[in-house]
Parts: C-alpha cells; structure tokens; sequence
C-alpha cells in the first residue's frame, strides 16, 4: 500500500538509494499502489557522481511492499520492506541488477526484463 | 503444489493457508497460523517454546532419529508422471506414516514409563488424604471397604503406665 509520501527502498543498482513516492500511476484519483503498480518517485537519497541525482523525477514499479500479496490459490506473501526498481517509459529496468526475491506478478504485469534479472522469482 | 513445514512450530502448510514472510536476505519463512508468525514478529526462538517441534526435539520429548524420517526429504527435482509410480507412492505414504506415528507414540510410552511407579505412590497418598471427598466419613466407618489396608503396628505395653495417676 504505497502512496504518496512513501519513502521505497531501491532494489537495483540504479545508483539511487531511496525514493519517495509521488503519484500512483493508473487512475485519476488511485490511492495506493500494490506489487506491479508503477509509480512516480522522486530520489530522495542517490548515491553521488552518477547519472541519478537527488530530487530528480523518476518512474519506477514497486517490486515489494510489507503489506501482504494476496493471490489466488490462497497464498499470503509479505515482504520485509517496500521496495521499488527505477524504470523508463517502455518498463525496463535503469539498473543491471536487481537484489532479492521477486513476485511472479510482474511477469503477468510484463516486466520481463525485471523477472529475468531477478535472483529469485517467487 | 508444495506441503511447507511451518518455520516456528514445524506443521505442515497445507495451500490457502498461513502466511509467507520473506526476508530482506530472500530467506522465506513459512508460516501456518497467525499464532506462529506472532510469536516469529516477537523475536521469540522456537526452541524455547515449549509447544513447537523444535523444543520437542530438542529436549528429547519427541523421536528425533529415525529411518522413516528418510522418506520425507525435499525433492527439488519433479518426477513425471509415471501412473504406477504415483499409486505406490500413495500406498507407501500411508504404510510410512501409520509406523512412524507408531514409533513416535512409542517412543513416548517407554519415556513416560520411568515415571510409572513415582504417580502410583503419589495417586495412593492422594487417595489417603482425600478419601473424604470420595465417600463419607461415616460411610467409610461403617464400611472400610473403600480405605486402604492400613498397617498395623504393635505399641508396647510399656506406654500404658504412663497414664497412672501420681501417687502421692
């Protein structure tokens, strides 16, 4: 249940270390954004020299979130933070590297390229 | 499909049921009920707990070593079909279990044996002292027959003197 205001961690190696969401992106008046939501993010901590700065406006999806996935042959997935990996506008990934495990709704969702680097798909 | 074992109390989790938790270092932690992930969220070590499996085992409660627990290892690598090879494995499963769950109650019986004798003499001694909650005094004057065989012991002659008066 992300909203604006919500600090993410990042889980790639984008060189951006912390976002904060701005917008969820979906429907005029979207309130909270889900595993496989895509965001606006601003940077709100960046690692320094690198391409990525602080307060720059990003998209991202939100790869983990501590409120639980619900799927439908019953299982219940929770992470231990909410975390998000920064995209462009087609949905590939900025980074070359994604850390921790992935849900397999990003692959319905299209995010191949992010599932394909995952070290662990769930 | 996958039958999980439940990281705190070592239950099977059957689907549609308890919550997974995965770590920040991707370790998943299976869970069968909210008892269990609320006792994982306070920190709490199944081996000090004193319902779970782990604690069991740890202290000698339950059987820990046996051949039936090869049976139930983790396979990684899914199996085709094979028709005949399903039906025995169902068969097998059954047998397994029954011995297994034989062996683990036995081993419970031979634990519980050693203390066999020590309930006896406290059941006896209960029964001595409460023996008004069971039947009435009265009752059991006119009819001993619920009362212990009580031990007679001899007094000697030599205390009846005592009750003489002085003489002056």
């Amino acid at each position: 249940m992300i909203q604006p205001q919500t600090h993410l961690n990042v889980a790639d190696n984008s060189r951006a270390r912390e976002l904060m969401c701005i917008r969820v992106i979906g429907a005029s008046n979207r309130r909270y954004a889900h595993i496989g939501d895509v965001i606006v993010a601003v940077i709100k901590e960046a690692v320094p020299n690198t391409p990525l700065e602080r307060s720059e406006v990003i998209t991202a999806v939100i790869i983990s979130t501590r409120k639980e996935l619900k799927r439908d042959n019953g299982m219940i997935i929770r992470y231990d933070d909410n975390a998000a990996v920064v995209i462009d506008q087609e949905g590939n990934p900025k980074g070359t590297q994604i850390f921790g495990a992935i849900a397999r709704e990003l692959r319905q969702l299209n995010f191949t390229k992010i599932v394909s680097l995952a070290p662990e798909v769930l | 499909m996958r039958l999980e074992k439940c990281w705190f109390c070592s239950s099977t989790v059957y689907p549609g049921h308890g919550i997974q938790f995965v770590r920040n270092d991707a370790k998943i932690f299976h869970f069968c009920r909210s008892k269990c992930h609320k006792n994982f969220k306070m920190k709490r070590n199944p081996r000090k707990v004193k319902w779970t499996k782990a604690y069991r085992r740890l202290h000698g409660k339950d059987m820990t070593q046996d051949s039936t627990f090869e049976f139930e290892r983790k396979r990684n690598r899914p199996e085709r079909y094979d028709r005949n090879l399903a039906e025995n494995t169902l068969k097998a499963i059954k047998k397994i279990d029954k011995i297994r769950s034989d062996r683990a109650s036995d081993h419970i019986k031979n634990r519980l044996k050693t203390g066999k004798v020590q309930r006896q003499k406290e059941a006896r001694k209960q029964l001595e002292l409460g023996i008004h909650l069971v039947k009435a005094p009265l009752a059991l004057a006119q009819d001993s027959s619920l009362c212990l065989p009580k031990i007679k012991v001899n007094v000697s002659q030599a205390q009846t003197e005592e009750n003489q008066p002085m003489e002056e």
